[in-house]
């Protein structure tokens, strides 16, 4: 059924230990090429010069190659890389003498045999001023302890927020909805400790200790405070209120991901599941965990107005009128403003690291 | 006698909006606006933006036809820079807002602190101090508006003047409403404190007035180029030996004395904002002396002596 074969034009070039050769196909999908007996077959279906078609050709080559090509498909060509047994220089590409008429000298990449060895030598000369470079500047002798320092940190606050979020479940299949309402009861002391020791956060950003930038480490460890100790701490009535089991809850399960990543990524591990975790589980857990810090504080905005805590009415020195349900209200644009922000920040992050990946020949 | 011949293109659809014909080659940017708006009466010079390049700085009034960089047949680009309105007149509204909303707070109208408190006075007499105080502020303004400052730009943009009346007029109010409050409680350190604010206020307000004046002499001779300010035999005056804007640094001082004699939050809150601006102006304004001229005096500073 097929008609006799087409052949794609394929352009080469070498250097000393490899060689290049560029097929010019566009749209090529599933390329067929491997080696076998030092001959390259290739076959593929791609749009070529004769159209939309199957494209296939074979080289025999002059001396010994490695038997893994490594092929790289653009939109409008594939590069195939093929690598020598031998370092030395070919007269030609192929065993036979007489060159294929589909193959022509790829004069973007060619290099005569002299400026070949040039280019090799330049590399040389790179790699030996680099590490002269770098071992100029002194390695610090305190990273260890920082690492350790850091580790211990991250460690310990999962220690924390798994203690949270497992007394929290069991509670929850024991007692169900009526777990809510103690919630703050239970919880809040290893809460209280593990946010209190949250603020190191800022202080390791601070100082450099994490690449982390200062702003969000701030405004997160003070937005989460703020709810925590301001308006559950102080008071009472919103203790009792089912909204701080959910707070509670989410909180601890993204900082359950959240934790162990910063443990890995301190002794250079990734646990690629947990990557995939940490920058996509804020999709659905950041949204709900707004959404509950703004019902508290929706919640505890008439209890401010009545009780008059934190605010300050005339007369007093400082001449000044202060009420803090009008503050808190400010406070919630600021959240929804602050959240829109942090979530574009989040999701280019997220872009960045789980980003596009090379396509590689099977 | 070659005269110059000059089309007007809109900056960005680059269409042909004039063409001007016979134009003298000593003809002024201000005639060439003259010109212009005879074709298109709504849009007077104030409001038209000429420029050489669509991307460029605006052309000054004074530039001379023959001067730029233009061939017989020149090329203007033409950009509308919306309704404008002299900034004599944008003063004269933002000061006296201020003035008149802090007497209606002074002589406690009815609808501010209820019908109880109507038209009554308060017992403390830093309240009156106050409102003495303020009234002189703005007075001063005003009367430097019309009679001592020069203008380098004759315009601003009209939706400034929205913006700019909101903040003076609101902080008059806020403000006001604090100090002539029936419940107001005076400054904890009574006298001393008051007599020390009001004596700093009077020096600042001197001291910002004289420097408004040396600047303003800089300018007499109606040249536009910009000289450097020094110190002259005014003692006020001295301070130019050490920051670049004087007139801001008194009118901070201003603002924090009228904080201490008041005792009110509200007011240092206005002070803090008036501080960070007038910062932002001086830093800038430092900026532009740095780079006209090479032999400025290296120990000015933009606001505060040696600090900022």
């Amino acid at each position: 059924m097929a008609g006799p074969s087409l052949r794609p034009h394929v352009h080469w070039a070498q250097r000393h230990r490899e060689l290049y050769l560029r097929v010019e196909l566009s749209d090529v999908q599933h390329p067929d090429i491997s080696i076998t007996d030092n001959v390259l077959r290739f076959r593929a279906q791609g749009h070529g010069a004769k159209g939309d078609n199957i494209y296939e050709f074979e080289i025999e080559f002059l001396e010994p190659v490695e038997p893994n090509p490594v092929c790289r498909v653009t939109q409008r060509q594939l590069n195939i890389t093929v690598q020598k047994k031998e370092s030395s220089w070919w007269e030609r590409l192929t065993k036979q003498e007489k060159r294929p008429l589909f193959l022509a000298p790829d004069f973007d990449r060619w290099l005569d045999e002299s400026d070949a060895e040039m280019e090799l030598k330049e590399k040389e000369e790179e790699k030996i001023n680099k590490m002269k470079i770098e071992s100029r500047v002194p390695k610090d002798p305190f990273r260890h302890l920082k690492k350790g320092y850091l580790v211990m940190y991250n460690l310990v606050q999962f220690l924390g927020f798994s203690w949270i979020f497992v007394n929290m479940t069991v509670r929850l299949f024991i007692l169900g909805k009526d777990s809510f309402y103690d919630t703050f009861h239970t919880i809040s002391d290893m809460m209280y400790f593990c946010q209190t020791l949250a603020f190191m956060e800022v202080i390791n950003s601070l100082i450099g200790l994490v690449r982390t930038p200062l702003v969000p480490a701030v405004v997160q460890v003070f937005g989460r405070n703020f709810v925590l100790f301001v308006i559950l701490g102080s008071l009472e009535e919103m203790q009792s209120k089912p909204v701080v089991f959910f707070i509670f809850y989410l909180w601890s399960i993204i900082e359950l991901i959240r934790y162990p990543y910063y443990m890995l990524a301190c002794i250079d591990i990734e646990w690629k599941p947990l990557t995939w975790l940490r920058y996509t589980a804020w999709i659905p857990l950041y949204p709900l965990g707004g959404l509950a810090e703004a019902v508290c504080i929706v919640q505890s905005i008439p209890i401010f107005s009545e009780t008059g805590k934190f605010s300050l009415g005339l007369p007093n020195p400082l001449n000044v009128t202060v009420q803090f349900s009008f503050l808190l209200q400010i406070y919630l644009i600021a959240l929804f403003l602050g959240a829109f922000v942090n979530f574009r920040h989040l999701y280019k992050q997220r872009k960045h690291h789980l980003g596009p990946k090379k396509r590689k020949m099977k | 006698f070659v005269s110059y011949q000059v089309e007007i293109l809109d900056w960005k659809t680059k269409e042909q909006l004039c063409f001007l014909d016979k134009v003298e080659p000593n003809a002024t940017i201000r005639e060439i606006r003259l010109m212009f708006h005879k074709f298109y009466p709504q849009w007077y010079p104030a409001r038209q933006s000429i420029k050489l390049d669509p991307k460029g700085k605006p052309l000054r009034d004074e530039e001379i036809l023959q001067h730029l960089p233009v061939g017989t047949t020149a090329t203007l680009y033409f950009k509308d820079l919306g309704p404008q309105i002299g900034w004599t007149t944008v003063f004269l509204i933002e000061y006296t807002g201020p003035l008149f909303i802090y007497f209606l707070f002074y002589f406690r109208m009815p609808f501010v602190y209820g019908l109880d408190e109507r038209f009554s006075s308060s017992p403390h007499p830093v309240v009156n101090l106050a409102c003495i105080c303020h009234s002189f502020h703005y007075i001063k303004r005003l009367i430097e508006t019309v009679f001592v400052h020069r203008f380098s730009h004759g315009t601003m943009p009209l939706r400034n003047i929205a913006k700019n009346c909101l903040y003076y007029w609101g902080f008059a109010a806020w403000v006001a409403y604090y100090i002539n409050h029936p419940l107001y409680t005076p400054p904890s350190y009574g006298k001393k404190q008051i007599n020390f604010a009001v004596i700093m206020f009077l020096l600042c307000e001197a001291g910002n007035f004289s420097i408004h004046v040396a600047l303003s002499d800089l300018q007499r001779n109606g040249s536009k180029t910009r000289k450097i300010p020094y110190p002259t035999k005014n003692p006020f005056t001295w301070l130019f030996f050490f920051v670049s804007c004087p007139n801001y640094t008194y009118e901070v001082g201003t603002w924090i004395s009228f904080t201490i004699m008041t005792q009110c939050v509200p007011v240092g809150l206005f002070t803090l904002l008036c501080f960070i601006q007038m910062t932002i102006w001086a830093k800038d304004k430092h900026g532009t002396y740095l780079r006209e001229f090479k032999d400025y005096p290296s120990l000015r500073m933009p606001i505060i002596p040696f600090l900022l």
